[in-house]
C-alpha cells in the first residue's frame, strides 16, 4: 500500500529527487504517522549493532534494503544482504527481524537489523534508512513514547522512563551543542537565520501584503537569500578538534586553552571557549602541574572545575572528569605526594612516560561507561540526523522554488526551516511574528 | 410571563417554543419573581450576540443582558469584517451556524477577497459593511431567535454558590445582580464585556472613564473578578477620527472597486444582497513627511503613546508608526461607513493627538487637504460607553475624534479550551475580555462559549475545537496555553496546518461536529454540508481513477502546460493541479463522468482547491494524527501541580502547569519551558490515574446515583 501511495505522491511532486517527508513547526510533537529509526544498541566497536525502525513504512524500508527479497517470516530471524537503495552497493550481511504491529515493542510495524558493529556498516545502514521516503531519525525517547501511547509498556517499565528521556535529551543536547559549535554549526545557524527571515517575509506578504505597505519586492527579498543555501551536508568539522580512535571508541579530542584569569583579551576569548567546551564535554581531562598545586591558578581550577563536576550526583549528569597531575617526575619520590586534600587523581610524567598506561586504562574505563550507555545518542546517528535534516531542508527549498501557489511555497519554506531548526533549536511562530513586526510597518 | 421591577425593559420575549423542564417549572411557580434561565450572556457586542444565539440554538433558554438594546450589533471600530485569517474565522463561525457571516452578506457595501493571487488556502474574504444595516439586521436576527430573551440592564455583580464537587473551581456562578439590586438566576453565565472593565478613553493628555456618566457598572464586576483571584492585565487600542465625505477630494486618489462577482461569507448563501455595480468604492492615499513632523513635534501632548500599557504591534496608531518607521509613507485607506453615511473611515490613521491637532495633521494628506474632522465638543463627557472593540459606540450618532482606549483584560490562561474559567464553575469568558482584538476573534469565541455554556447545563462533554480542526482552535489554544501580552489577532502564520484549514472547507471541518456534538447547527445546513462532503469525496476518487498518458492529456487540454517527456499515466486529479486547468476544461476533455461535477459551481471550485493541495495534505495528515493523539490524552482537571508527589517535575514546570492548567498532553507540550521529560512524567501519571479510575468505576457509579438524588431534592426545595 505504501508503495502505491508513494508513487502517487511522487507523481504529484513534479519536482526534485524526493518529497520531503515531514514538516515540523518546531514543537516537539513527534508525529505518530512517520516511521522512525535509531541505533538501539550501544556504540563503539562491539560485535553486533541493533538498528530499529518503527512505523507504517517499516516493512517498506525492509523490502527496499533487502531487495529483491520479500518480507521475511514474522518474528523469525533471517539472514539477508542489505544494500544501499540508491547505489545498490552492498552494506552488510545481517540478521533481520520483522515484527508486524501490534505485536511489537512499540505496537507499530517494527524491523530490527542486527548488523556487524563496525562504524562504517552502522553508518551505512543508518544513511540508507534515512534515504527511504517516510523514514526519519527518531527524536529523544520517541520509541518509548510510541510504545507507551500504544499501551505496550507496563507501569514498572515506565518508572525509569522519564529519567532515561532526561538523560537522553541531556546527552543529545550536549552533543548537539558540541557539534554545532564548529563550522558546521555556524553554517547551520546562519542558514536557519536566513530561512527564518525569508519565511517571515513570505508570511508577512501573505498576512499583510494586500492591506498594507508590502510591495511585491518583499517576496523577491524573501526569495533571494534562500538561493544562498546550498549545503553539502555533514562534511564540515571543527578544525580545533581531532577525532581519534581511543581503545576502540571514536573520540573527539578537543585541546583547550588553559583556564587562566586576568590575561589579555585574545586569551580571554580562548578561555571563554574552553569553558564552553567544558560544558559540552562528556569526559574532562583536567591537567595540572603536580609541582605547582599551591599556585593561585591551580587552586582556583580545583575549586571551580574539579569540584563542580565532582559535586554533581552521578544520575544528574553523565559528565565525567579525570584529574591528571603531570610532571610527577618533579615530585620527590619519598615525599608526601602532591597534597592530602586532593580528589582522586592520576599521576603522569609526560617526560618519562610513567603513568601513561594507567591513564589510558582509566580513559578506556571512562569511555566504556560513557559510550556503553545505550541511551546516549552515538555520533554516527547524529551525523545521520544532520544529513537527514539538511537533505530535507534542501528538498523543501526545491519545492519552494517551484510552487506557484504562494501558500504552498510558504509551506515548503516552513518545512525547510523546520528541518534546520531541528538541528539548531528554536523555530517557533513568535520568532516569525517578531521579525514581521520589526521589519514591516503593518496594521491599519 | 415575567416582569422586572424598575430595571430596564423587556424587549423580546419569545417563550412560545420553549419547553420547561418540570422541576424548574415548579420552582418558578413557587417564586414567580425570580427569573431563572439556562444561560445568561452579559454584553451585546460581537462575542455576546454569537454566544447568546449559539446557546439558544443548542436549546438553552438564554438571556442576553445589555446596556442598550439599540446598540446590539454595533460595529464600534472599523466598518469592515473579514480579511486574511479573520475571513477564515468567519467561515468557521458560519460553519457552526453563527450569525456574523450571514449578517455581513446582507449588509456589505464593498465585497472583496484579499490574497486572490496567493493560493486559496490564504484567501481572505473581506467586506466593507454598512454600520446601520449591520446593526439593523443583527437586531432583527437577535430579537427573532427562539428561546432568546433580551433585556436592558447593567450587571453589578455575580451570584456565587458552593462548587459542584465533581468539578474543579472554588465556587460556582448561579446568576447575576443588576445595578438596581434585582437578581437573575442561571445555570451558566457568559461574560463578554469587551473593553468595559475599567475602560479609560485617552485623547491627548485627557483621560475619561469609559462608563456612562453617573454610573460605573463595570467597576463592581471588575472588583468581584479581582477578589475571586483572577489575574488582570491591561491593554490599549485606538481608533481614528471620522472625516466628512463631502470634504474629501476623491478625484485625485487611487480608486479601488469591489470584486465582480461578490463572494458571500456564508456557506448558505449563493450570492450577497447587493450587485457589484451598486457597491461603493474605497480610496487609497498616503501619509507624508509633514505628518511625521506633526507627530514628532507633539509627542509631549500625547500620553497614550508614551505609556507602558501594551498595544498591538500590528495595528499601531499613526504615532507609533511614525516613531518606529520614520521617513516612510504609510497607507491610508478611505473606507465608506455605509450606503447613505456622510462619513469616511480613514483606516491607518488611528491616533490620540489632541483633537485640534488631528485635523491639522489630516489636512496635510493628499486628497484630504480640505477634510473636515468632526469635532467632539464635549461629547465625551456625555456619552462614552464602550463596546467590544475598544471603541465608543456613537449612540447619538455624533462623530468623534480619534482616541485611544485602555482597558482591563483577564489573563486567558485562566480559562479552559471550552472558555469556562478555572476558578468559577459555569462562568465563561469570550471576546476582548480574553485579550483579543477584532470582531471576528470575538465572534469566534462567542460561538464556542455559547455552545459550551449550553452543553454544561445539559451535562454534556465540552465542545472543543482542536488546532488541527480550525483557526478557532488555534486562537483558543494559543490564548489558553500561552496567554497574550498584546491584543491577540488572528494571522494565518499562527496556523501550523494552514493548507488543511482553509476558508473553502470550514463546513467539512466543523458543521458535522457542530451538529452532532454541539447541536448548534440547523438540519438544513447539516444536510448541505453532508452532501458537499460526500460529493467532494466521490469527485476526488473519480478524478483519481481517470488515468491517461500525458501525451493524451496534452491533446485533450492543449492549453495546459503538461510535460510529455515521460510516458507515465497521469491521473485527472494531477492534471487539475495545473494553474490553467479547472473542472470545466477537464469536463470538456472527459465529459463522462466529470460533467456532473461542474453543475454546482462551489463543488467544481472546491475540487480544484483539493487537487491543488492534495500531495502536501497527504503528508500533513500524518502530523495532524500525531497532534491529535496527544490531544486525546487528557490531564485530570483537578490535578494540583504544585503539590502532587507521584510526578517528578521541576518547580518551574509545576508553576507553569499550575497557571495554564493544560487539559491535554498536547497542550502541555506547547507551553514554553515544559520539557520532554516532564511530558513523559505526566503521561505516566495519566495512565496510572486512568487505571485507578477504571478500577473504582463500579463504586463511583453508586455514588453518582446518590448525588443525583440529592440534587433532585435540592431543586424541589
Amino acid at each position: 500500500m505504501w508503495r502505491g501511495l508513494w508513487t502517487l505522491a511522487a507523481q504529484a511532486a513534479r519536482g526534485p529527487r524526493r518529497l520531503c517527508t515531514r514538516r515540523s513547526s518546531g514543537a516537539p510533537a513527534p508525529g505518530s504517522g512517520a516511521t522512525i529509526f535509531a541505533l538501539s544498541s550501544g556504540q563503539g566497536r562491539c560485535g553486533i549493532a541493533v538498528i530499529r525502525t518503527s512505523g507504517p513504512a517499516s516493512g517498506h524500508a525492509l523490502r527496499i534494503l533487502t531487495a529483491p527479497r520479500d518480507l521475511p517470516l514474522a518474528r523469525h530471524a533471517s539472514l539477508r544482504l542489505l544494500s544501499d537503495p540508491r547505489s545498490g552497493e552492498p552494506l552488510d550481511r545481517a540478521l533481520v527481524l520483522w515484527f508486524p504491529g501490534p505485536q511489537s515493542f512499540t505496537g507499530e510495524d517494527c524491523v530490527e537489523f542486527h548488523v556487524h558493529g563496525g562504524p562504517a556498516v552502522v553508518s551505512g545502514v543508518l544513511q540508507a534508512l534515512g534515504s527511504v521516503p517516510g523514514l526519519r531519525p527518531a527524536e529523544a525517547g520517541e520509541f518509548t513514547r510510541r510504545a507507551f501511547a500504544n499501551g505496550k509498556l507496563n507501569l514498572t517499565e515506565v518508572e525509569g522512563l522519564a529519567d532515561l528521556i532526561h538523560a537522553e535529551t541531556e546527552a543529545q543536547r550536549r552533543q548537539a551543542l558540541r557539534q554545532l559549535d564548529g563550522e558546521l554549526g555556524h553554517l547551520c545557524r546562519g542558514w536557519a537565520e536566513t530561512l527564518t527571515k525569508a519565511l517571515a517575509h513570505v508570511e508577512a506578504y501573505i498576512d499583510f501584503g494586500e492591506d498594507d505597505n508590502l510591495e511585491e519586492g518583499v517576496l523577491e527579498q524573501g526569495r533571494k537569500p534562500v538561493s544562498i543555501v546550498s549545503p553539502e551536508p555533514g562534511t564540515t568539522r571543527d578544525v580545533l578538534e581531532t577525532p581519534v580512535d581511543l581503545a576502540g571508541f571514536p573520540v573527539l579530542l578537543s585541546d583547550t586553552a588553559g583556564l587562566r584569569e586576568g590575561v589579555g583579551p585574545v586569551e580571554q576569548e580562548g578561555v571563554r571557549r574552553a569553558r564552553e567546551r567544558l560544558e559540552q564535554a562528556d569526559l574532562i581531562l583536567a591537567m595540572l602541574d603536580a609541582s605547582d598545586l599551591a599556585s593561585p591558578s591551580s587552586c582556583n581550577f580545583l575549586a571551580t572545575v574539579v569540584a563542580s563536576v565532582g559535586a554533581q550526583s552521578p544520575s544528574d549528569s553523565s559528565q565525567r572528569l579525570l584529574l591528571v597531575l603531570n610532571k610527577s617526575d618533579l615530585l620527590s619520590p619519598e615525599g608526601p605526594g602532591p597534597g592530602p586534600d586532593l580528589p582522586p587523581h592520576l599521576l603522569l610524567s609526560c617526560l618519562t612516560g610513567e603513568g601513561l598506561d594507567g591513564l589510558l586504562e582509566a580513559l578506556r574505563k571512562e569511555l566504556a561507561a560513557v559510550c556503553g550507555d545505550p541511551s546516549t545518542d552515538p555520533p554516527l546517528l547524529t551525523r545521520a540526523r544532520h544529513q537527514h535534516h539538511l537533505q530535507g531542508c534542501l528538498d523543501a527549498l526545491g519545492h519552494y522554488k517551484q510552487s506557484k501557489d504562494l501558500a504552498l511555497a510558504a509551506e515548503a519554506l516552513r518545512v525547510a526551516r523546520g528541518h534546520l531548526t531541528r538541528l539548531t533549536g528554536g523555530g517557533g511562530t513568535e520568532e516569525i511574528l517578531d521579525i514581521i513586526f520589526q521589519d514591516f510597518c503593518v496594521g491599519k | 410571563m415575567f416582569y422586572f421591577r424598575g430595571c430596564g425593559r423587556w424587549v423580546a420575549v419569545s417563550f412560545t417554543k420553549q419547553q420547561f423542564p418540570l422541576a424548574r417549572l415548579s420552582s418558578d411557580s413557587a417564586a414567580p419573581r425570580t427569573p431563572h434561565f439556562d444561560v445568561i450572556v452579559i454584553g451585546g457586542g460581537h462575542a455576546g450576540t454569537e454566544a447568546a444565539t449559539a446557546a439558544a440554538r443548542c436549546g438553552s433558554r438564554t438571556l442576553l443582558l445589555t446596556h442598550r438594546v439599540d446598540t446590539i450589533g454595533q460595529m464600534s471600530c472599523n466598518p469592515s469584517f473579514g480579511g486574511i485569517g479573520k475571513g477564515h474565522l468567519m467561515r468557521e463561525v458560519d460553519a457552526l451556524d453563527g450569525l456574523c457571516s450571514r449578517i455581513c452578506d446582507q449588509s456589505g457595501v464593498h465585497y472583496k477577497v484579499l490574497n486572490r493571487r496567493k493560493g486559496p488556502a490564504v484567501w481572505g474574504l473581506r467586506a466593507q459593511i454598512d454600520r446601520k444595516l449591520y446593526k439593523q439586521n443583527m437586531q432583527k436576527e437577535i430579537l427573532n431567535t427562539p428561546l432568546l430573551t433580551v433585556q436592558e440592564g447593567a450587571v453589578e455583580d455575580l451570584i456565587l454558590t458552593e462548587p459542584e464537587p465533581e468539578h474543579t473551581g472554588k465556587c460556582r456562578v448561579s446568576g447575576v445582580v443588576l445595578v438596581d439590586g434585582s437578581t437573575v438566576y442561571a445555570e451558566s453565565v457568559i461574560l463578554t464585556t469587551g473593553t468595559f472593565l475599567r475602560g479609560m478613553i485617552v485623547i491627548g493628555l485627557e483621560t475619561h472613564p469609559a462608563g456612562r456618566l453617573g454610573d460605573q457598572p463595570s467597576i463592581g464586576l471588575a472588583q468581584t473578578l479581582e477578589k475571586l483571584g483572577f489575574v488582570v492585565g491591561r491593554l490599549k487600542t485606538g481608533t481614528p477620527p471620522r472625516i466628512a465625505k463631502e470634504s474629501i477630494n476623491f478625484s485625485i486618489l487611487n480608486k479601488h472597486i469591489p470584486d465582480n462577482p461578490s463572494i458571500p461569507f456564508s456557506f448558505t448563501n449563493e450570492t450577497v444582497w447587493i450587485k457589484p455595480e451598486d457597491q461603493l468604492p474605497c480610496y487609497l492615499t498616503h501619509t507624508n513627511p509633514r505628518v511625521d513632523e506633526i507627530v514628532l513635534k507633539n509627542l509631549h501632548l500625547n500620553s497614550h503613546v508614551k505609556e507602558t500599557t501594551r498595544g498591538p504591534r500590528y495595528c499601531p496608531s499613526i504615532e507609533s508608526k511614525v516613531l518606529r518607521f520614520p521617513n516612510r509613507l504609510h497607507q491610508v485607506w478611505l473606507e465608506p461607513e455605509g450606503m447613505d453615511s456622510d462619513l469616511i473611515y480613514p483606516q491607518g490613521l488611528s491616533m490620540t493627538l489632541p483633537a485640534e491637532l488631528q485635523e491639522k495633521m489630516i489636512t496635510c494628506i493628499r486628497g484630504l487637504e480640505k477634510a473636515k474632522v468632526i469635532q467632539p465638543d464635549g461629547v465625551l463627557l456625555l456619552l462614552p460607553r464602550m463596546e467590544c472593540n475598544g471603541a465608543i459606540s456613537a449612540h447619538h450618532n455624533l462623530p468623534l475624534p480619534g482616541y485611544g482606549v485602555q482597558y482591563d483584560y483577564l489573563d486567558p490562561r485562566q480559562i479552559t479550551p471550552s472558555l469556562e474559567t478555572h476558578l468559577v464553575q459555569r462562568l465563561f469568558f469570550a471576546g476582548q475580555i480574553n485579550g483579543t482584538t477584532g470582531y471576528e476573534e470575538a465572534a469566534a469565541q462567542g460561538v464556542i462559549a455559547g455552545i459550551n455554556a449550553s452543553l454544561r447545563v445539559s451535562r454534556k462533554p465540552p465542545f472543543v475545537v482542536s488546532r488541527t480542526e480550525g483557526y478557532i482552535g488555534v486562537l483558543i489554544d494559543d490564548l489558553t496555553t500561552l496567554g497574550t501580552s498584546e491584543p491577540y489577532r488572528m494571522f494565518t502564520s499562527r496556523v501550523e496546518f494552514r493548507l488543511s484549514l482553509r476558508p473553502d472547507n470550514a463546513d467539512s471541518r466543523l458543521t458535522l461536529r457542530g451538529y452532532k456534538d454541539a447541536g448548534c447547527v440547523s438540519q438544513q445546513r447539516y444536510e448541505r454540508a453532508c452532501w458537499m462532503k460526500s460529493s467532494l469525496e466521490e469527485g476526488i476518487s473519480v478524478l483519481k481513477s481517470i488515468e491517461f498518458l500525458s501525451s493524451k492529456w496534452k491533446k485533450l487540454i492543449p492549453e495546459a502546460s503538461i510535460s510529455t517527456s515521460r510516458s507515465l499515466p497521469v491521473r485527472a486529479l494531477d492534471v487539475l493541479k495545473y494553474e490553467e486547468v479547472d473542472m470545466d476544461s477537464l469536463a470538456k476533455a472527459v465529459p463522462e463522468p466529470l460533467k456532473k461535477y461542474t453543475k454546482c459551481r462551489e463543488l467544481a471550485e472546491r475540487l480544484k482547491i483539493e487537487a491543488t493541495y492534495e500531495s502536501v495534505l497527504f503528508h500533513q495528515l500524518q502530523e495532524i494524527k500525531g497532534v491529535q493523539q496527544d490531544e486525546a490524552l487528557q490531564l485530570p482537571k483537578d490535578l494540583d501541580y504544585l503539590t502532587i508527589r507521584d510526578v517528578s517535575l521541576s518547580h518551574e514546570v509545576r508553576e507553569k502547569l499550575h497557571f495554564s492548567r493544560p487539559q491535554t498532553i498536547g497542550a502541555a507540550s506547547r507551553i514554553p519551558g515544559v520539557t520532554p521529560a516532564a511530558i513523559i512524567n505526566l503521561l505516566r501519571f495519566v495512565k496510572t490515574t486512568q487505571r485507578r479510575q477504571s478500577a473504582m468505576n463500579e463504586s463511583s457509579k453508586t455514588d453518582q446515583y446518590l448525588c443525583d438524588a440529592d440534587r433532585l431534592q435540592e431543586r424541589e426545595l
